[in-house]
Formats: C-alpha cells, structure tokens, sequence
C-alpha cells in the first residue's frame, strides 16, 4: 500500500486573529507535531512509501519531517515524497496559477507497483492500524473503504468535518457537513482506502484539493457509482482544525485514559523527530498538578492542568494553570498565566497577569515578549 | 575517490565490565550504562568526538556487547553514519594465526592496527567509556601539535589528599611528563592522568608492536604503554583540563555525578548538546496526586507519587503514595503504591512491589545501594495491613 497525505489548506488566521502556522506542524501533547501521528500510522501499517501533497505554508513541515529518519521512512526504496505546488513554466508570472500538485502525485502512484493507497488527513490524530481496515475493504470488495468514528463534536470541528450516513449493510450512504445540533455523530477521520486507480479517476480534473473538498465534493458525488463502505474505528480521535480546538485537544489529553489510547496503544508508537533535549528539571519551590511536561524544561513556578513543549522555562513564582506554552516559550517571575496559548519563543515578563477562558483561549504569537 | 585519509581517529575502550558497578552491569557493559535520566555513558565521548570534528570513532567492545552494539547501531543517533568513517563496532575477532581476546587496554588497540592503518591516520585518540565529562578534543589536538609530542595525556588537578586514588603525572615547568606513578602512596603532584590520549600513530604502532612481545606485559596504556615511552625519552606531556570530569566507574561515583546534574544540568557546557539515542515517548505526565522536588524527569514518566532529589529515567512509573528520595531509578522502573525509596539506584526494568521498603534515608545514615531487577523487596507489612 501507499501512503498518501491530503490535508486541508488551513486559514491563516484563526479564532480571534491570530496567525496559526500549518497546523499538521502545530504542537500536540508536548512534543508531537500533528502530522506524527499520519505518519507513524502508515509506518505502523507497514506503509513505507508516501506521499505529502502540500499546499500553503509547508516550510516546517518539510524541515521536520526532512528525509523520515525517524520514521524509519529514510529509505532506498520508498520513503516521503513531497508535493509542493510548484510554476509548471519558468516564464510564467507570480501571479499565473500554479501547478497541481495532484497530478504529479497521479504520475508517482502510477510508476508505483502498489495497487492500493491510503488516504489520510494530517490534522487528525489518532493511533490506529489501516491494515484491519484493508482487510475489511477486500472483504467488502469495495470500491472505497472510509473510516470514521461515531463521537460528539466540538463546535469548532464542525465546519472542517465531514459526516457520514450510513446504512445497515454499512454502506455510506450519504456524506455532508455536521449538524448544529450537537449529538454523537459518524465523523469521518479523513482517511480513505481505495485502489489508486479510483482515486486517479475521483480527482482527475483537480490542481489541488482538500481534504474536505475531496470528501465533501467528489467522494460524495460518486456514492451512485461507487461501493463506499464504511468503516469504524473506536480509539481516541482528536481533530485539530482552530484555536478553540487546538486548546481544547492539548487539554484533553491530560486525561490517562485518552492519553493511552494514542501513544503506544496496542505497542504503536508515535514517531517524532528528536532533539535529545536534557530531562526537565524541577526546583525545589515547583508546584505542578495533572500537567505534561516535555524534555528540556526547568520548573520552577506552580503548573497546573497544562501542556508545557520542550525547553520552556517557567521561574519561580509564576502560576501557569490550563495553558498550552509551546517551546522555548519563558515564564518570568510572577507572572500569572490562565487559558494561555504560545506559540514557538514567546516571552512573558515579570509580573504579567493574562487570562483568557476555557472556551476563548488567547494565543500569543510566535516570538512576543508580554 | 574518496579521500580516505583522516588526521585523527579515536579508539574508544568500552570492553570493560565494570564490576564496580555490580548487578547493572550483568547484563551489559558500562558504557551502556543509564545516565542522567536519558543518556548511556558512551554517549559523553561520542558526543566530545563529534563536536571537535573527529568523525571516524572505532569502539572496541568485549564484554557484554550485544546491548552496547545495538544503542551504537550505525552511529546515527550522533551524526556518525557517515560514507567513509563514522562509528564501528570492534569486538575481538579471530585472524590468521591467531584468536584472542582483548588482554589489555593496549592490545585491544593493537589488534586493531588494521582499522586503523585503513585511514592513514597522523593521530590517534585513545578514550575510555566511563567518564563523563565534556571536551574539546581538537584544542588538544592542537597542543599536541604545537608541543610536538609522542603523547599527549589529559590531567585534571585533584585535590592533594585524593591523589593516591589516581594515575599522577609528575611534570617539569613546561608540563612535559617526567613520571608517571600509578595510585602513588606519598604523591608528589596533584595532576592526576584522565585515561584520555592522543599519541602520534606512527609512534604508538612500534611501541604497540614491541610490548605484544613482552611476555611479562599487562598490556595497558598506563602502566606498560606510557612507562616504556618514558623510559626512552619520547615527548609526553600533559594536557590540563579544568571542566567537570567524572570517572563513574563506582557505584558512589555514578550516583554522585547523576546528583551533580541536579546543581547544573549542563555541566558547565551549556552548548554542547550531549547527543543520545531517545526513546522517543511521550512526555512525562505529573497527576493530581504527585509532588516533584529537585528532580530531573524523563519522557514517558508517569507520577502519582511524590519525588525528591532524584533522577528518573525514561518511562519510570511512580504510583499513589510512593516516596523516593536522593534516588537515580533507571529506565521503566515502576515503583507501587505507598513504597518508600531511598538513596540508591534501581536497575531499568525493576518492578517495586506495593509499600516495599527499598534502601534506607541518607539522614538517618543509610548507605547507598544498587538494586536488580531481581531484588526480592522487603515489604512495610504494617503499612499493607493499614491498608487493607
């Protein structure tokens, strides 16, 4: 099988404004990036060759992942192949339009021997072994094999989420936009079986699409002629698609339970690049409650029900409770943070007080000093 | 073509046991050993090559090697997977006309001239796997060069009531080495020999080849190699380092240098960035219930008891009620619910029944010691029966 990578462009900016880097490179639990966890899935499936179609903003993702080293994706054969959008002509303009991405990607999947991919979405996290689902898709003999969870949905998943009906042979009979009414739901996890061929023929036409696009549009207007099954998956899923829900994923996984059935569930681990940061390091005056803590940080405040990334340093005296602070980000002393998002270097000084609330939480930009 | 030629390679001498060490060396050899939470011990050298650009490191392993093997793999974890050089793994190997072990520090080196001579060195660094320390080989280098020497050794001062527990370089002004004395009873120096050399090559290979036909050799750097170069006035001289460096060759002496990270945690280095090869778990997580005082704590931990003046390795779990103090507790130790832990070190993969009593307080004048993973704990009965 091939991997196959389709995320959503992702706006700019989210919630209230702020600038949001691409969010399959945004932080999750302390040291993982979204895109860990499509990526350890497919190699946990065996699935040794993919392909990442990128769209906007992929510097970062592409300096992390690099060559797959540590995804046991640095290979000979096989391994991550990127598709930026690129000028299909020198001389063209700035402004003329780019080339798709998905036909180079169509080119790849042909040259290649296997006949089946997996299509997978890089903003929804979850651990799980696409072969089960394989074996179901051959049983089936289906055309595609969608796979999804029943759960209640956050309010700021619902515009990026597709829905699935499905009927009592299992068939997707219908795919749309959640509902407002917020109940449990058949949520796709954006990730698709199929033989390659289908997908060649389902995006044929297409520069570059969505994952929502591709859903939404096209899968839904082949339901008449194709046999899409779905598929369950019952783990922990997580989709990362605002602020909102940013924070409120990063906060909910401070639960064990929830925690367990993402990392190393069912002996998968989630692969992430390293950087051999130091252990963290705790004063004598820490105080810390029902957080996670990264490598390489030095507590010396009081942390409660927060998601502290690597190298952060948060001095004596300062209170951090219900934040996500991502790396290298500084808490001086006094200072007092609540519902609290940094990104990447962000310094807070002496004696700051900032708070937001649990369903408005402030995200301070990549490299502010408070 | 590539050029195959290097100016300077190291040895590094992990075959050592490491008896000192006891039960957490039974299974693999000391320079596998668990330090500071995330890091084995070769990872010090290996680093120190990579950062003075010594890209081409040869390990000669002996005992206990499949665990040692396996952590180096292909050098990658430190940037030494190259094309031509990088790391290799030298056990001890048979040839024509001869199977032998490694009887010496010495002739672990000697039996491996063939690698050597591979790259055509000018220089080779000799280095031992159990110190802990962080160094710039290529300033050494340098001193080597600019004294013109046969052998470069590096000295550390120590205070003048431990040197007896040292190898003790005697020198002139110029810090060329006139003596050398071997754990001295009345020491006349205080520059004590760190184990790590730099000799020209061309020199050490006829000194190499001249002790293997001693019969009455040790075959040891320092007490037949440098002695016999004395002897013959070759140029040695004596490189001081004034760093943070720690042999951990003792059970006292690993605790102890675990225990410094928790004064500073770079050593004094802050740009060095040891390299390691990582678990890759995920973040340790503290729970409602857990307290965490002067400690270092590793990914993939999880604690729900409380931890003072300790170091925990990779995925060290401590339940509900748990108390560990002054304690180094190696990788995936799980500690039960309402055990106490005091002043020692725990073997990786050890399990810490509920309300075992493991080591006694430091305060009340307990005295250090390792536990295995096959320790059967004594257990707090009054507390399980309170329990209960």
């Amino acid at each position: 099988m091939i991997g196959l990578c389709l995320s959503d462009p992702h706006p700019d900016r989210a919630g209230d404004g702020s600038p949001i880097r691409t969010l399959s490179a945004a932080r999750f639990y302390g040291r993982y990036r979204l895109v860990d966890f499509m990526l350890s899935n497919m190699v946990n499936s065996s699935i040794y060759t993919i392909g990442m179609i990128l769209n906007s903003h992929y510097q970062s993702l592409i300096e992390h992942i690099g060559m797959g080293k540590e995804w046991d994706l640095a290979r000979k054969s096989g391994g991550v192949t990127f598709f930026p959008p690129y000028y299909a002509d020198e001389r063209q303009s700035v402004n003329s339009e780019l080339d798709g991405p998905l036909q180079r990607a169509a080119e790849f999947l042909t040259d290649r021997k296997d006949e089946y991919i997996v299509l997978a979405d890089s903003s929804i996290v979850y651990n799980m072994n696409y072969r089960q689902a394989f074996e179901a898709h051959k049983k089936n003999n289906a055309d595609v094999t969608a796979i999804y969870t029943k759960k209640t949905i956050t309010s700021g998943e619902r515009e990026n989420t597709a829905v699935f009906t499905v009927s009592e042979e299992g068939r997707v009979t219908g795919i749309g936009q959640a509902p407002l009414n917020i109940e449990t739901i058949n949520v796709s996890l954006g990730a698709y079986i199929m033989h390659k061929r289908t997908f060649i023929q389902l995006t044929a036409g297409e520069r570059n699409c969505g994952m929502q696009r591709f859903s939404r549009i096209l899968l839904a207007d082949a339901l008449d002629r194709l046999k899409v099954m779905a598929y369950e998956f019952k783990g922990y899923t997580a989709h990362i698609c605002s602020v909102e829900t940013f924070f409120h994923y990063n906060q909910d996984v401070l639960d064990m339970d929830k925690r367990n059935s993402l990392f190393d569930f069912e002996g998968r681990q989630i692969f992430t690049n390293l950087r051999d940061s130091l252990p963290a390091k705790y004063g004598k005056q820490a105080d810390i409650k029902n957080s996670v803590v990264a490598d390489g940080c030095r507590i010396d405040g009081t942390v409660i029900n927060s998601i502290i990334c690597r190298n952060v340093k948060i001095a004596p005296g300062a209170v951090v409770r219900n934040c996500v602070l991502q790396d290298d980000t500084v808490v001086e002393n006094n200072a007092s943070l609540d519902c609290i998002i940094t990104d990447r270097s962000v310094k807070i000084s002496e004696n700051r007080k900032m708070m937001g609330y649990r369903t408005y939480p402030v995200y301070i930009e990549r490299g502010r000093v408070i | 073509m590539v050029n195959k030629h290097k100016e300077c390679i190291a040895m590094l001498l992990a075959g050592g046991r490491g008896s000192r060490l006891k039960a957490l060396t039974e299974l693999v050899a000391k320079p596998a050993v668990t330090f500071g939470g995330k890091y084995r011990i070769i990872d010090f050298p290996l680093t120190n090559c990579v950062r003075s650009g010594i890209d081409t490191v040869g390990v000669m392993t002996q005992y206990q090697p499949l665990r040692l093997h396996d952590y180096i793999g292909k050098g990658q974890h430190w940037d030494l997977d190259r094309l031509y050089g990088g790391v290799s793994s030298l056990p001890p190997h048979s040839k024509p006309g001869s199977t032998a072990w490694y009887s010496g520090t010495a002739n672990a080196v000697y039996q491996n001239q063939d690698f050597i001579e591979n790259y055509a060195p000018e220089y080779v660094l000799v280095l031992a796997g159990d110190h802990v320390y962080k160094m710039d080989y290529s300033t050494m280098l340098d001193y080597h060069k600019k004294v013109n020497a046969a052998c470069t050794i590096a000295v550390i001062e120590v205070p003048m009531k431990d040197a007896s527990r040292f190898g003790i370089l005697n020198t002139a002004e110029d810090d060329r080495v006139v003596e050398f004395e071997e754990k001295p009873k009345n020491p006349k120096n205080n520059l004590a020999s760190m184990g790590i050399y730099i000799f020209s090559w061309h020199i050490l290979r006829d000194y190499l080849n001249k002790d293997e036909e001693d019969e009455n050799s040790n075959h040891d750097f320092g007490g037949d190699i440098l002695p016999a170069m004395l002897k013959d006035g070759q140029r040695l001289f004596a490189y001081r380092f004034d760093g943070y460096w720690k042999d951990v060759g003792t059970e006292e002496s690993l605790w102890q240098a675990n225990m410094d990270l928790l004064d500073d945690l770079h050593l004094g280095f802050e740009d060095w960035h040891i390299l390691s090869k990582s678990a890759g778990r995920p973040p340790h997580y503290i729970a409602p219930t857990g307290s965490i005082k002067n400690t270092l704590i590793t990914e993939g931990c999880e604690i729900y008891g409380s931890v003072e003046n300790s170091i925990l390795s990779t995925g060290v779990i401590v339940e509900e009620g748990a108390v560990v103090k002054d304690a180094v507790i190696m990788e995936n130790t799980r500690i039960g619910k309402g055990a106490s832990v005091n002043y020692c070190i725990l073997d990786e993969d050890t399990v810490v029944p509920d309300d075992a009593i493991v080591g006694a307080s430091k305060e009340s004048g307990g005295s250090l010691e390792i536990y295995s993973r096959d320790t059967v704990f004594e257990i707090d009965e009054l507390k399980r029966r309170r329990a209960t």
